[in-house]
């Protein structure tokens, strides 16, 4: 489905993405996240407790077959993934939070996404690839730490930084929605609409479970976006990485259905919600009255 | 002067002055010149973008980069001493630049609101006639219509990012051009500010020009800027500034803050500079003082602002009510107030107490509400530090009296309500063309401000009316007249009536009562006319549609009755 080399470019754009995002940021805007820590145990609580139930409740109401239906799961029992704080950054979010939700999502998963997994799919033995979730992390912190002290050494540096991280952002999305579908024509032609129907919803209903979930625990609406979209938007290529390596052969593409279908349609959502998160925001916008100002 | 003038000198700072014979400089060039020479390699402006984009002169810099402009306005324009040149930019590194090669070339500065309609600017250069106008590129694409029947000889082009470094300027650029589209191709004979300067320096090398020969004949009474207020008549009037009446200003103002320290302090000017409030307070003051001031091009919305309070130590700012209102409400402010602050200064319209109180209780610092007009450069009164009182406009500047006088110009005693009428070095010379506009504002060497105030027991004075039909919306003046000129260039309106009504965001707003001739005529559509004609800020807020308006019996309509009837309505509520 991805080639090596493929793997490597977007990596490569990942990095220099974050870089990007990271000169947005300030040590402050952690410090401000870490702050009201609630925002995180929100995430937290939406990322392994809602999204493995809306996976597991889909599995059921939809009568998927076994195959497809562990692809689902294992989807929805990921953490959080990159491209969220990528989302959250057009869609003017708290991007420190979303960047602090990714990582505890991320390192809680170790211990959490087998446990939930017992829940749901009794014990499945799956081999979580260590290196795949520091991989994760490095690839997030390094370069948004890198990205700060740019902006902290020179605010220029920072700024043009920021300016063609976006740009590349902007090339990214559009190149993952663009290239799957050539790349994957025959795949998308042999899925049946429930596994469309399911790697659709579980963006949507997460995204829209956790921006009710945040809602109505009152978070301020930039955070209350942060959650829908990191609840929503998934480690698609982690969970890719563990059925690869756990399971092999024609099961393996089975179960790997639901994650490539998803990688595709949550940008195609995400993008979607992040205009509407944007217009939200442009709306809460204190208007100014004319004046000297 | 005497205590017995003095009632308020009691709240003076023992160590100030309280009365300051003479300016420190014969006029501004000599003043940029001098505290260039001190500060040399400091950073005197910085502009900064809502994305972070920044770029800095230094003192040196700006001093040799405006020697040049002045060599150009001199030696390739052709301009001579006292002649106008409009300035029509927001704020960014070209403004001091510009209007300090201005000044050395011993021309007159006329700062023009770069928002203004091709109309508005047609009247204000109609009135000045401006031998060169330097205006920014996004709003050049209004120059042939406001200079029809009398062009301008030099046009000179800047831009918001002009003297960034050349990447961040490239990329604000590319956006401006092809993502806001707020730059368009400039179709009148221009040349570009860089290139104005390359050529100014180039004959200054060759003929070994020296700039300073310029300023020398510059006496502290002539013309340095005609700062333009509106008019009762509805046509703009230009208050004349003289070098003396905003050297005088600055060291009035400066004199009343004595936490400001020499070289060290980081301005923020989210004002406007082409408006006299942030033009002689942070532009002039601040970089008198070796401050570094930072500008910010649009502090609209305000998270525009948030880069700037990140990134560099502020520690003042200034501000009218709507700035600090605003900055209470936002989350990223309240989350992270700048901690190097010290004051802030309000100014332009009346501060709000309560306004006041939540900023104080956001930053942990107060906001100085001082009190001012064009016509007097513009700072007549500011609370002492450590002595401000709720509502008052403060105590008098060094060297200034106010008092509040009856119809007649007879003071009235303390305590009781009558117009308030300055007397200082910072009063203005007059109205550019205008003798009977002077006239009526001029009565025995004191300036009448129109305001209605009241001086309490001990000096401190309080606004409490207006005299003129003006309205202040957010800081700026807005004739009636001009409203209703407008109005009436509307072929289906019959007549109007503009007033001002008190408006809890902007202090006051513009109320018009509108008796139609096309009925069928809207709201929206008139709004939609006046905004073709006139700057947002004048467009009317409320609109009241009236079969008839009340008038005297010589058929003149009656703004204070409608003004009457609006309170009474009002405090009905």
């Amino acid at each position: 489905m991805i080639g090596a080399f493929e793997q490597a470019l977007l990596a490569a754009m990942i990095f220099v993405i974050m870089l990007g995002m990271g000169a947005s940021l300030t040590p402050r805007d952690f410090y401000l996240a870490l702050r009201r820590p609630y925002g995180l145990a929100v995430g937290v609580i939406s990322q392994y407790g809602f999204m493995p139930l809306i996976g597991f409740l889909m599995t059921l109401a939809l009568g998927l077959p076994a195959p497809i239906a562990l692809g689902l799961l294992i989807v929805s029992c990921m953490p959080g993934g990159t491209t969220s704080n990528i989302f959250t950054y057009f869609s003017k979010g708290n991007l420190a939070l979303s960047v602090l939700m990714t990582v505890t999502s991320t390192v809680f998963g170790v211990l959490l996404i087998p446990l939930v997994l017992l829940v749901y799919a009794s014990a499945l033995d799956l081999e979580i690839p260590r290196e795949n979730i520091v991989a994760t992390l490095v690839i997030l912190l390094i370069p948004v730490g890198i990205g700060m002290g740019l902006r902290r050494l020179n605010a220029n540096a920072g700024a043009v930084t920021e300016f063609f991280g976006s740009v590349l952002a902007l090339v990214f999305i559009a190149f993952i929605a663009i290239s799957w579908v050539p790349r994957n024509w025959q795949f998308l032609l042999s899925t049946t609409p429930s596994t469309y129907f399911a790697a659709i919803m579980l963006g949507v209903f997460g995204i829209t479970v956790g921006y009710l979930f945040a809602r109505a625990l009152k978070l301020h609406p930039r955070n209350v976006r942060t959650v829908a979209l990191e609840t929503g938007i998934q480690n698609a290529p982690l969970a890719i990485a563990i059925i690869a390596l756990t399971f092999s052969g024609e099961e393996q593409q089975s179960i790997m259905a639901v994650g490539a279908l998803y990688s595709l349609f949550i940008v195609l959502t995400s993008t979607a919600v992040t205009l509407i998160f944007r217009r939200a925001n442009t709306a809460a916008e204190q208007t100014i009255p004319d004046g000297l100002l | 002067m005497t205590a017995d003038d003095r009632p308020w000198a009691a709240y003076y700072e023992p160590e100030m002055r309280t009365d300051i014979d003479a300016p420190s400089y014969r006029n501004i060039g000599a003043l940029v010149r001098s505290v260039a020479n001190t500060y040399a390699s400091a950073p005197a402006f910085t502009t900064c973008m809502p994305n972070g984009m920044n770029g800095t002169l230094t003192f040196q810099q700006v001093d040799e980069m405006s020697d040049a402009f002045a060599v150009y306005l001199r030696e390739v324009a052709g301009l001579t001493k006292g002649d106008r040149v409009a300035l029509q930019m927001p704020n960014g590194l070209a403004f001091p630049v510009a209007a300090f090669g201005v000044l050395k070339a011993g021309c007159v500065l006329v700062n023009v609101n770069p928002l203004y309609t091709a109309d508005e600017m047609a009247r204000q250069f109609l009135d000045c006639e401006p031998h060169a106008l330097v205006i920014a590129d996004m709003f050049a694409e209004k120059i042939p219509a406001a200079t029809r029947g009398h062009p301008i000889p030099n046009i000179i082009v800047t831009r918001v990012a002009e003297f960034l470094p050349s990447l961040p300027r490239e990329i604000i650029g590319l956006v401006q051009k092809y993502w806001d589209r707020s730059v368009k191709p400039i179709e009148v004979p221009h040349i570009r500010f860089p290139d104005a300067l390359a050529a100014g320096r180039t004959h200054q090398a060759q003929d070994h020009i020296e700039v300073d020969a310029y300023h020398q004949d510059i006496a502290p009474d002539d013309l340095a800027c005609l700062q333009y207020t509106g008019g009762t008549t509805g046509v703009a009037k230009g208050a004349m500034l003289t070098h003396k009446n905003l050297i005088m200003n600055m060291e009035q103002s400066l004199e009343m803050i004595p936490a400001i320290k020499r070289g060290t302090e980081v301005a923020l000017t989210a004002l406007p500079m082409y408006h006299i409030f942030a033009f002689t307070v942070n532009f002039l003051a601040f970089f008198w003082v070796g401050g570094r001031n930072i500008l910010i091009p649009s502090p609209r919305p305000l998270t525009n602002l948030k880069r700037a309070f990140e990134n560099y130590k502020i520690t003042w700012m200034s501000g009218v009510n709507t700035l600090f209102n605003g900055l209470n409400n936002e989350l990223w402010f309240r989350d992270s107030p700048p901690r190097h602050l010290k004051l802030a200064s309000a100014g332009g319209m009346a501060l709000q107490a309560d306004v006041a109180r939540r900023w104080e209780a956001v930053t942990g610092k107060t906001v100085l509400q001082g009190y001012g007009l064009t016509e007097t450069s513009p700072v007549l009164s500011f609370n002492p530090m450590g002595k401000t009182r709720d509502g008052s406009i403060g105590v008098p500047v060094p060297s200034t009296l106010l008092r509040c006088v009856d119809e007649t110009g007879q003071p009235v005693p303390q305590g009781t309500r009558g117009e308030i009428a300055a007397k200082g070095p910072q009063v203005m010379a007059g109205y550019w063309k205008k003798p009977e506009e002077t006239a009526a504002v001029m009565r025995d060497g004191w300036f009448l401000t129109g305001d209605i105030g009241v001086m309490d027991p001990d000096g401190y004075f309080t606004i409490v009316d207006r005299k003129k039909d003006m309205v202040v919306v957010s800081g700026f003046n807005v004739y009636p007249n001009e409203v209703e000129d407008c109005l009436a260039s509307h072929p289906g309106i019959f007549e109007s009536a503009v007033i001002g009504v008190p408006d809890a965001a902007t202090g006051e707003a513009v109320k018009a009562f509108i008796v139609l001739s096309d009925k069928s005529l809207t709201a929206a559509d008139i709004r939609a006319h006046c905004k073709e004609h006139l700057t947002a800020y004048k467009v009317p807020k409320q609109i009241e549609f009236r079969s008839e308006l009340p008038k005297s019996n010589v058929g003149k309509i009656l703004r204070k009755d409608l003004r009457a009837e609006e309170l009474r309505s009002l405090a009905a509520e």
